[in-house]
């Protein structure tokens, strides 16, 4: 009978053991390096995403510790991100945020992918008091809990919508009818909202507004209904899988509207490649793009340098994904510089007071602590390359209508 | 009008689904094994038509042969290997087998292959075909029209071949086929390399019309899912049937009740079937 | 008796596991209790009756929203946690009455897709669970500290009224009947075992922790979505601790819960880009080496040979 008791017990004690030691062994922190936590879907359905925003990390990274290192006061540090992969499941992203900060020790910390992970992952960085930046969070819901600690680098999901629907009511073509077409998820579901909004107030006529589920492998039904409705403009959100397939079936289906939008695909490179003459004439808007022209403070300089700098290192255009997350370094290094400290306190209330210009645009944010000096610019791809249509001071050729096929 | 196009769209997807789940539904039929591999095996079909089209230049419509061979050698020897074990266990253990065999494919895909979704871009896209109003693309009738026959051919060999009637005999009665002489355990493995190829040949043609990822795997068991219980287990006719028919339902749903309740009225439907009629449309019959 | 008074020491000693004033490791012990929780309960449906459910994740979903929904017009933490527990065990007893004559694969199919189903009226019933957009929970003004502390407890509560449940079924009439359901339905039908009843109550038994710990769930983490709360690894995680442990036993569940969360913390650290895979190795490394669970190996090490199984033992 005893053994029973002492094997259980050994069993609970072993355990705890194993426990432990794989705990401890994370070690004792030495500072003379600046630890920022960064919670990726490194695997999973959002892994493209996450390992975008890897590379944007990884460059700042790398090309802070080549400048030798944060300034300080008198002291330089050197820049460590530590990353860990949350699957693409957001509880593990609050779970991946509170070990970088209990176990790991890190500094600061930059938000996982996406609204809704940035959302949940938010409370945990607010409990320990941990400056946050996102990198891609746009949907105002991300900033409403009253968190002091939690800043993003993409303006609210209107400022994407309003330019939009003035460029297209300021045209001489005769559009009057909208159909929206948004996948009912946090973030496309929110765009598609203020899509709705923004086209009320320029008086369009939404003819439709649908929403589909995630995982929906067929949009025959409500693309064979715009093609009798003939709506002159299509404004269609998803991830880029989603709007691969609608602009193939509507390709398919005979669906030719005047103006046709998507958000957040055509962005990516990948898009275009995956939809080749099809992505002809598909409109968009990003929070950044390479075309745009900004003089900045930071490491990187100018955005010209930046996308060179990019360019060198990874063989390609950064999109607007990529620029971000280097921006939330940049950002983050310019508020640690001017603090000329790593106290988290410090750091926060330098933000907050933050007015500077980086390769990425103007730096300001708001109450909530979301960036409200952005100017997102509106492109559009022509000639299987994506053009910058708006602002006025980097656009590069006019919006053109029609010949949608 | 907008009402036949609607049911042609749903044919066509239909076709598709059908192709997706014939495999799934023998080997649950045969060897009462729900093989969560299914999605993963389907994608991987895909994956073989993309790389043979862009590096050799195969139509995914030819590869067919290709990703039908490859599946059905990887389909087989997992069988004979490690489920062949457990086909007697509980329907516990071969759900979390497969489910764990499922978490390693997909990983090794999505090392392989990363996550990005892929798309097969023809030189020369097939376009539609435009009859009076009514827009059919081309692209998916081919699809359609090619499961149709993969499916048609499936049932031949099931009916007129030799180890076609000894599967039917397994699925039938797997102790009295054994008395009969049948190698049960071989039957088995072949059954299992089948389903396999069935997904993998359906993957060829899925490449032209989806975008392929190892995130895709999931939707595609799903629908495998519906179909079967739809249609009725381990019968041909019944996955065509339950195909087709949850293609039509699925398009009418998205008109009349909107396309965001798309996958949840393939469920309701699952739900209410499995309560009154589990054994589908066509029941448990399906050979004779 | 010394079972028990072990098992009163390991609860003891879990409990004290706030003292090492380590907030992450109180978070894993926190995950810890609600997988026990989760897993105690399958046990119930599952390891005693046989019925493979895959509702977990549905009964997780629907008391994490409840408990939201309810934390939402005002009502205490406490309450809004009891009141989901209620209505996870009400949804399944009628769920029960609905799926319960359904065998083997059938069965396993119509619970997973519950949760599809429930996960679809979630995303789409906007005005009262925020649709896609999820709905946010009333933030804790208390420290750190004890808001882990708090949940931890919590959670611990609720694992080790999960286990006194088992222990109690294990021991009564109910879990008798459900073992005579497992071994053959139609036989203790004919002996007058009322199947149908004890099916369903087991099944409702099998919610109500559940559904406590999605709402406490909720709580903890201040904001849910559906795809969350009702993900299918919900309702598989629990099967494989059972099956780890040891199916049918009263503590298996537990044992299992707790080894799977220290190999899975082990391999997340450990194996970046491949943890999904070794944990597929894992899995099937069970199936094929350790198919009676943990306890069922070290029974047949204890008993090999002569002694004959006592009644409340593991019924293979």
């Amino acid at each position: 009978m005893t053994t029973r008791l002492f094997d259980h017990v050994r069993i609970v004690t072993a355990g705890v053991m194993l426990v432990g030691t794989c705990l401890t062994s994370a070690g004792a922190v030495a500072q003379e390096t600046i630890r920022v936590g960064a919670p990726l879907p490194l695997t999973g359905p959002l892994s493209p995403e996450g390992i975008k925003q890897k590379r944007g990390y990884d460059l700042w990274a790398k090309t802070v510790n080549e400048a030798g290192g944060i300034t300080v006061g008198e002291d330089t540090y050197e820049v460590e991100i530590i990353y860990v992969d949350y699957e693409s499941n957001t509880p593990r992203a609050v779970q991946s945020a509170e070990r970088l900060i209990t176990e790991d020790e890190v500094n600061f910390l930059f938000s996982p992918f996406g609204s809704g992970a940035a959302k949940a992952a938010s409370s945990v960085s607010e409990r320990y008091r941990i400056p946050t930046i996102a990198a891609t969070a746009s949907s105002e819901q991300v900033y409403d809990q009253g968190y002091k600690f939690l800043f993003g680098t993409f303006t609210p999901n209107s400022t994407l919508t309003d330019p939009l629907a003035e460029i297209v009511a300021g045209s001489s073509e005769d559009i009057q009818t909208v159909a929206i077409y948004a996948r009912n998820d946090l973030f496309p579901l929110a765009i598609a909202e203020e899509m709705r909004i923004s086209a009320n107030e320029k008086g369009y006529e939404i003819v439709a507004f649908d929403e589909y589920s995630i995982g929906t492998v067929d949009h025959a039904s409500t693309l064979t209904l715009m093609r009798r409705s003939q709506p002159d403009w299509i404004f269609a959100t998803g991830y880029i899988n989603d709007l691969i397939l609608i602009r193939q079936q509507m390709t398919d289906l005979g669906v030719e509207p005047k103006v046709l939008t998507m958000i957040a695909g055509p962005a990516y490179k990948e898009f275009i490649e995956a939809t080749g003459s099809a992505a002809e004439n598909v409109s968009s808007a990003a929070w950044w793009h390479p075309a745009v022209s900004y003089e900045g403070e930071g490491i990187f300089g100018a955005t010209s340098d930046y996308v060179a700098a990019f360019e060198a290192e990874y063989g390609s255009l950064p999109d607007y994904a990529e620029a971000s997350a280097s921006a939330a370094g940049v950002i983050l290094q310019l508020a640690i510089e001017e603090s000329g400290s790593i106290d988290p306190e410090a750091v926060r209330d330098t933000l907050t007071q933050m007015d500077a210009t980086t390769f990425y645009g103007p730096i300001r944010f708001g109450e909530t602590g979301q960036i409200t000096s952005l100017e997102p610019p509106v492109f559009q791809i022509q000639g299987g390359a994506p053009v910058v249509i708006y602002p006025e001071a980097v656009k590069q050729a006019d919006m053109l209508y029609g010949d949608i096929q | 009008m907008l009402y036949i196009q609607i049911l042609l769209n749903g044919l066509m997807l239909g076709g598709l689904y059908a192709c997706i789940a014939v495999g799934f539904s023998l080997v649950w039929g045969v060897l009462n094994v729900i093989n969560i591999m299914h999605g993963s095996f389907v994608v991987l079909g895909s994956y073989i038509a993309y790389f043979a089209y862009v590096h050799l230049g195969v139509h995914p419509f030819f590869s067919i042969v290709l990703s039908g061979g490859a599946l059905f050698v990887l389909g087989y020897a997992l069988q004979a290997g490690l489920i062949n074990r457990v086909v007697g266990a509980p329907v516990l253990t071969t759900l979390v087998l497969t489910f764990g065999l499922d978490l390693l494919l997909n990983n090794a895909m999505l090392l392989a292959f990363s996550a990005d979704y892929r798309t097969v871009r023809l030189e020369n896209p097939f376009g539609s075909l435009i009859v009076a109003d009514l827009v059919i693309p081309l692209n998916r009738l081919y699809g359609m029209l090619l499961a149709g026959a993969l499916t048609a051919l499936l049932y031949m060999v099931l009916v007129r071949s030799r180890m076609g009637r000894a599967i039917v005999a397994v699925r039938m009665d797997s102790e009295a086929a054994a008395l009969m002489g049948v190698n049960v355990k071989r039957i088995f493995a072949l059954t299992f390399g089948i389903g396999a190829l069935m997904a993998g040949a359906a993957g060829s043609l899925l490449s032209l019309i989806f975008p392929i990822s190892p995130i895709a795997s999931t939707d595609f068991l799903g629908i495998a899912f519906v179909v079967c219980v739809l249609g009725g287990l381990g019968s041909i006719a019944g996955a065509m049937v339950g195909g087709l028919a949850l293609g039509v339902i699925q398009s009418f749903g998205a008109l009349f009740i909107g396309p965001q309740h798309g996958l949840t009225i393939a469920f309701i439907l699952l739900i209410i079937l499995l309560i009154f009629k589990p054994t589908g449309i066509m029941g448990r019959r399906g050979y004779e | 008796m010394t079972r028990v008074v072990s098992v009163l020491i390991g609860i003891a000693l879990v409990a004290c596991l706030p003292v090492l004033g380590d907030n992450y490791l109180l978070r894993l012990g926190t995950m810890f209790a609600m997988y026990a929780a989760l897993a105690l309960s399958w046990n119930i449906i599952g390891g005693f009756a046989g019925y493979p459910s895959f509702a977990t994740a549905a009964f997780f979903g629907l008391g994490a929203y409840t408990g939201a929904i309810l934390q939402g017009t005002g009502v205490s933490m406490f309450i809004a946690w009891a009141g989901a527990g209620l209505v996870a065990c009400g949804f399944a007893a009628l769920l029960g009455m609905a799926i319960l004559h359904l065998k083997g694969h059938y069965f396993a199919i119509a619970s997973l897709v519950v949760a599809e189903v429930l996960l679809e009226v979630a995303t789409s019933w906007t005005s009262v669970t925020g649709g896609g957009m999820g709905l946010n929970l009333p933030v804790l003004q208390i420290s750190v500290e004890a808001q882990a502390r708090l949940f931890f407890y919590a959670m611990l509560t609720i694992a080790v009224l999960a286990l006194g449940m088992n222990w109690l079924v294990a021991n009564g009439k109910l879990g008798f009947a459900l073992r005579c359901i497992r071994q053959n339905e139609d036989a203790s039908s004919m002996v007058g075992i009322d199947t149908t009843f004890y099916k369903v109550t087991g099944f409702a038994l099998s919610a109500v922790f559940v559904g406590s710990a999605g709402a406490i769930y909720a709580s903890w983490v201040f904001y849910i979505e559906p795809a969350d709360v009702f993900s299918v690894l919900t309702s598989v995680k629990p099967i494989v601790m059972v099956l780890l442990g040891g199916a049918g036993t009263v503590l298996g569940p537990v044992i299992g819960a707790f080894v799977f969360i220290v190999m899975e913390e082990l391999v997340w650290r450990n194996f970046l880009s491949f943890h999904a895979a070794v944990l597929g190795l894992l899995i099937v490394g069970l199936i094929f080496f350790v198919p009676n669970g943990i306890l069922g190996l070290l029974r047949r090490r204890w008993t090999s040979g002569s002694r004959p199984q006592s009644s409340e033992e593991n019924v293979e």
